[in-house]
C-alpha cells in the first residue's frame, strides 16, 4: 500500500498533486506528494490516482486533468517530479 | 515584463506578435491601461482597428441575491502560460499582432473591472471575432475560479460561466 506524505515542498521521487478551489475544499486539501513508484514499468495515472485519493467529484467530465501546467489526458503515464492538478470547473472572465 | 503603472501585476509580454498580460490582484482602471497601451503603439505603429473588451462584476449573485464580493482563485504558473498560449493561437488564427490581456485575481467588488481584453489590428473584422473568441478562450480553459460571497452570508463556488 503506497502512504500519501505530509505536503510542504517538492520531493524527489514524489508526484506533486494540487487541487484548487470547490474540489480542495470539498476533499479537504489542497497539496500532497505521492510516492512514484521506480519499479513499475507503466506508471501511474492521474484517473488511478483519483481513484486511489478517493476524489469527489467526476473526473473527465467535471474535473480536468494538468501535467506540469498544461492540460492533460487522465490516462497519461506519471513520472517522479511531475505536477499534477486536478482542475474543477472553469470560470473565469 | 510588468506594467509601469501596476506594479503588483504580472505578466509577459511576447516578442513577436506583442502580446501583453497581467494578473493584478489589487483593482486597476481598464480605461488606464488602455490609454497605456495604446500610447505605446502610437504613431506609424497605431493600429488601424481595435477592439476592447471590458467586463465588470455584477452586483447580484447567481441565485438573485445582491452579492458582496466575488473571489477569483487561479494557478500560479498555468494561468499565466494558459493566457499566453491561447492569445497567441487566438492572434495567430486571426492574423492580428496586438493584443492585451489584464484579469483580476483575489477579492473583487461589484462594479470593478474583472478582465479586459484588447486587440489591435488592420481590420475591424479580425480584431473584433479575434477578442470575442480569445475572450471566450480564457473564460473556459484559462484556470481561474470564481466564488460568490452573498450578502446573506452564503459562499459558493461557480461551476460556470454566464450564458453569452
Amino acid at each position: 500500500m503506497v502512504s500519501v506524505v505530509a505536503a510542504d515542498v517538492p520531493r524527489v521521487g514524489t508526484i506533486r498533486i494540487l487541487l484548487f478551489a470547490g474540489l480542495r475544499e470539498r476533499a479537504g486539501w489542497g497539496e500532497q506528494h505521492w510516492p512514484a513508484n521506480p519499479g513499475c514499468a507503466a506508471g501511474l495515472t492521474p484517473r488511478e490516482l483519483w481513484l486511489q485519493l478517493q476524489l469527489p467529484g467526476e473526473l473527465g467530465s467535471q474535473v480536468r486533468v494538468a501535467i506540469n501546467r498544461q492540460f492533460a489526458d487522465a490516462d497519461t503515464p506519471l513520472r517522479a517530479g511531475d505536477e499534477l492538478a486536478f482542475l474543477p470547473p472553469i470560470s473565469g472572465g | 515584463m510588468s506594467s509601469p503603472f501596476c506594479p503588483q501585476s504580472v505578466g509577459a509580454d511576447t516578442e513577436a506578435m506583442l502580446i501583453k498580460i497581467d494578473l493584478h490582484s489589487t483593482g486597476f482602471e481598464p480605461l488606464v491601461v488602455l490609454e497605456h497601451w495604446q500610447q505605446a503603439q502610437s504613431g506609424i505603429a497605431a493600429s488601424a482597428a481595435e477592439a476592447h473588451f471590458i467586463g465588470r462584476v455584477r452586483g447580484v449573485a447567481a441565485d438573485g441575491c445582491a452579492l458582496e464580493a466575488l473571489e477569483l482563485e487561479h494557478y500560479p504558473g498555468m494561468t499565466e502560460q494558459q493566457l499566453e498560449q491561447l492569445a497567441r493561437d487566438c492572434c495567430s488564427r486571426h492574423g492580428v499582432n496586438r493584443c492585451l490581456v489584464q484579469h483580476r485575481i483575489g477579492r473583487v467588488l461589484p462594479g470593478e473591472a474583472i478582465v479586459l481584453v484588447a486587440i489591435g489590428a488592420d481590420r475591424r473584422g479580425p480584431a473584433q471575432r479575434c477578442c470575442q473568441e480569445l475572450l471566450e478562450a480564457l473564460k473556459h480553459h484559462a484556470p481561474f475560479w470564481k466564488r460568490e460571497w452573498r450578502s446573506d452570508g452564503n459562499r459558493e463556488w461557480l461551476s460556470g460561466n454566464t450564458p453569452l
